[in-house]
């Protein structure tokens, strides 16, 4: 069967929630993911290879080899990958790639499910602030409440736990979070405004699954309960239930099949073994991250948009934005180690809006749990000894002593951080890859620089007796948070998508990821990736 | 992979950024046999850098101290070690001494402190160590 009422393409936050409510309303539904449909096994525990700590390798992909993408040299501080002319090509763990997962699920396989609602201003922030010099930061079309009712829904029908009443930096929820939220430990906010950190994790069984056993490699790994709440054990389980959806796994969305008056008629595709298949349906979703949804659009020109799909304004994959993060790192005269999973429990809103002088700003909360080997690589003291016996003594004496405190950076958007297409290089299925360019926009740097600030206050007044760390440098930023390159608005001049996430050239295609993003908020993505994948779908099935 | 000699003298640069005391050193804990896999694996690049280097630390070993280096006591390796990060060397090496031992001790805490999987860490001794508790 090569014809469908719709494609979703890419079964990450976005896609799931989408393929699951277009099948729910008896559209058949198919659903494609590049990459791999991965058990517990699967993914593994390997410390040195896991998307959170990807030295040699990582755990849910892509492959790393057979899918590079090539960087500007000036967006990175350091020389990362290798040299291919003028430019770096990077495999996916690479830093600079601005990875994201690619299995069943994406990175919400692997996440430890921090779910965080965006507050208010966030979706109004050239209102709120002005738009600095170079930046494009805009309002987006939609408001908070018009999110409201589908943060619930998600709340409620993917799993998240919670504490609604310390989430004060928000309006009053209509509902409380469907289970309480997971223990609280580590480090107490001072005096801060501070709450439970909600996260896509079962504390108590919920939805035929367990509850959280607080292990101890959480983030950047499956969960061996089964506890965590991902599209591949929710969104995407529902979908297939229905009996209305085909998930086919590794094949890749080549390009957008159209007719040819230039209407979107279908996806092409091609798998492993170059097999080329193009599917048809009425409706085409994408769901493959900021990076590959603008990839795949710039990849599909044609005669009547011949600069890409949606971007006739020249706006698709430009403002890539994702989060800086800022935080810092101290040493404390009592064990802080609880060793309970998946860590990270108290936040602190207190510096997300209304700052003097800085524009937005980001929440800030204890570290997940971190491995021994992560520990050494990112948090070690840089005058702490790094061999001999002391520094075998350091280790023995401190990984226990050592806490950190850091958060995701409200990120000022640029149409200069960009995702292009690089014709002259072609990943393993013969498609042009994504070439990434640009820099951050300079206020990013400067709210990170304050949040860092921030973070060392909290671990001084927490008692620490050493602080270290560096706020971040300027570079191109994107990575699990991705979002931004295919932006939401009225007008089709200033934007790819519509207010319900429709491409405005296009009456059949819709975006769920965190691409329409207009900006990003200073908190993860992934509960509003996954609440405007819900409204988006709902109006599709509303006036199909 | 490695001669005898340079397979002698990686085992005693491991003990001295490890050493051994009432825990394991580096290769009780398994972590020759962790960058051994590593040199046949992801860093394969690295295994000619790293003969050159080990011949490189053992020609310096018997010019400045009348020994290879894995004859040296542990208090005579932690010197010549001394030295080396400092630039202060007294051979022509042909891989740049500082910066490529600072990666040796780096792919040795890999070996130490990651899962055991990998290699090292034997029966994650490391971990025990540390107080890194895995439970579930």
């Amino acid at each position: 069967m090569t014809n469908f009422d719709a494609i979703v393409v890419g079964s990450g936050a976005g896609g799931g929630v989408a393929a699951a409510l277009l099948a729910e309303a008896g559209k058949s539904v198919l659903l494609l993911e590049r990459g791999r449909n991965l058990s517990f096994d699967a993914v593994g525990r390997d410390h040195l290879r896991n998307q959170r700590m990807p030295v040699y390798g990582h755990n849910a992909g892509p492959d790393i080899e057979g899918n590079p993408r090539t960087l500007e040299p000036d967006s990175f501080p350091i020389p990362v990958g290798r040299e291919l002319g003028n430019l770096r090509l990077l495999r996916p763990h690479e830093p600079g790639y601005q990875n994201n997962a690619a299995c069943v699920g994406s990175g919400t396989r692997v996440y430890a499910g921090q779910a965080w609602r965006f507050m208010p201003q966030d979706f109004r922030m050239a209102s709120e602030y002005g738009v600095p010099e170079g930046s494009s930061l805009a309002d987006w079309p939609i408001s908070y409440d018009d999110l409201a009712p589908f943060y619930q829904k998600v709340e409620w029908e993917v799993g998240i736990c919670g504490d609604h009443r310390s989430m004060t930096h928000l309006p009053a929820y209509e509902k409380p979070y469907p289970m309480p939220a997971l223990p609280k430990h580590g480090l107490e906010a001072l005096g801060w405004r501070s709450m439970r950190v909600p996260r896509l994790i079962n504390s108590v069984p919920y939805n035929e699954r367990p509850g959280c056993i607080h292990c101890q490699q959480c983030v950047g790994f499956a969960c061996p309960a089964d506890a965590k709440n991902g599209s591949h054990n929710t969104t995407v389980p529902r979908a297939l239930r229905s009996g209305h959806c085909a998930l086919r796994t590794e094949v890749m969305a080549q390009r957008l099949a159209c007719s040819e008056g230039g209407r979107v008629v279908g996806v092409t595709t091609v798998d492993a073994d170059g097999h080329e298949t193009t599917f048809t349906a009425d409706v085409v979703v994408l769901s493959c991250g900021a990076v590959e949804t603008a990839r795949l659009l710039l990849n599909s020109a044609t005669s009547q948009e011949p600069s890409g799909i949606g971007n006739a304004g020249d706006h698709v994959g430009r403002h890539l934005q994702g989060h800086y993060y800022s935080g810092a790192v101290g040493l404390f005269p009592d064990i802080m180690w609880d060793g309970v999973g998946p860590g990270c429990s108290i936040a602190t809103s207190q510096f997300n809006h209304d700052n003097d002088d800085i524009i937005g700003g980001g929440f800030l909360g204890d570290e997940d749990i971190v491995t021994p080997v992560t520990l050494w690589k990112r948090h070690y003291p840089p005058d702490a000894p790094r061999w001999g016996i002391e520094a075998k003594r350091y280790m023995r004496e401190n990984f226990r002593r050592i806490s950190d405190v850091i958060g995701p950076v409200q990120e000022i958007p640029t149409p200069e951080a960009r995702v292009d297409i690089n014709p002259d290089l072609k990943d393993r299925y013969g498609i042009p890859v994504a070439h990434l360019s640009g820099l951050a926009h300079p206020e990013t740097v400067r709210t990170a620089a304050f949040m860092h600030e921030r973070a060392k206050e909290w671990l001084w007044a927490s008692g620490a007796v050493k602080v270290w760390g560096q706020p971040p440098p300027r570079y191109l930023s994107g990575g699990q948070h991705q979002a931004g390159t295919c932006r939401m608005g009225d007008d089709p001049a200033s934007s790819v998508v519509n207010s319900f996430c429709r491409v405005h050239s296009q009456d059949n295609l819709f975006i769920a990821d965190g691409s329409p993003h207009v900006t990003n908020g200073g908190f993860n993505p992934v509960e509003t990736i996954m609440a405007l994948a819900w409204r988006t779908a709902e109006n599709i099935v509303n006036n199909w | 992979m490695l001669d005898n000699s340079q397979l002698r003298c990686l085992e005693a640069l491991l003990d001295t950024i490890i050493p051994p005391d009432d825990f394991p050193g580096a290769v009780d804990a398994g972590v020759a046999d962790y960058l051994l896999r590593q040199l046949a694996g992801d860093l394969a690049e690295l295994l000619p850098s790293y003969r050159q280097w080990l011949g490189d630390l053992d020609a310096e070993s018997r010019a400045s101290r009348d020994k290879p280096f894995a004859e040296l006591n542990v208090e005579e390796r932690t010197s010549l070690l001394n030295g080396v990060e400092r630039g202060e060397v007294t051979t022509d090496w042909s891989v740049e001494p500082e910066p490529f031992f600072r990666q040796v001790v780096e792919h040795c805490a890999e070996g130490y402190y990651s899962d055991p999987t990998n290699g090292g860490n034997r029966d994650g001794v490391g971990w025990r160590m540390i107080g890194y508790e895995v439970r579930g």
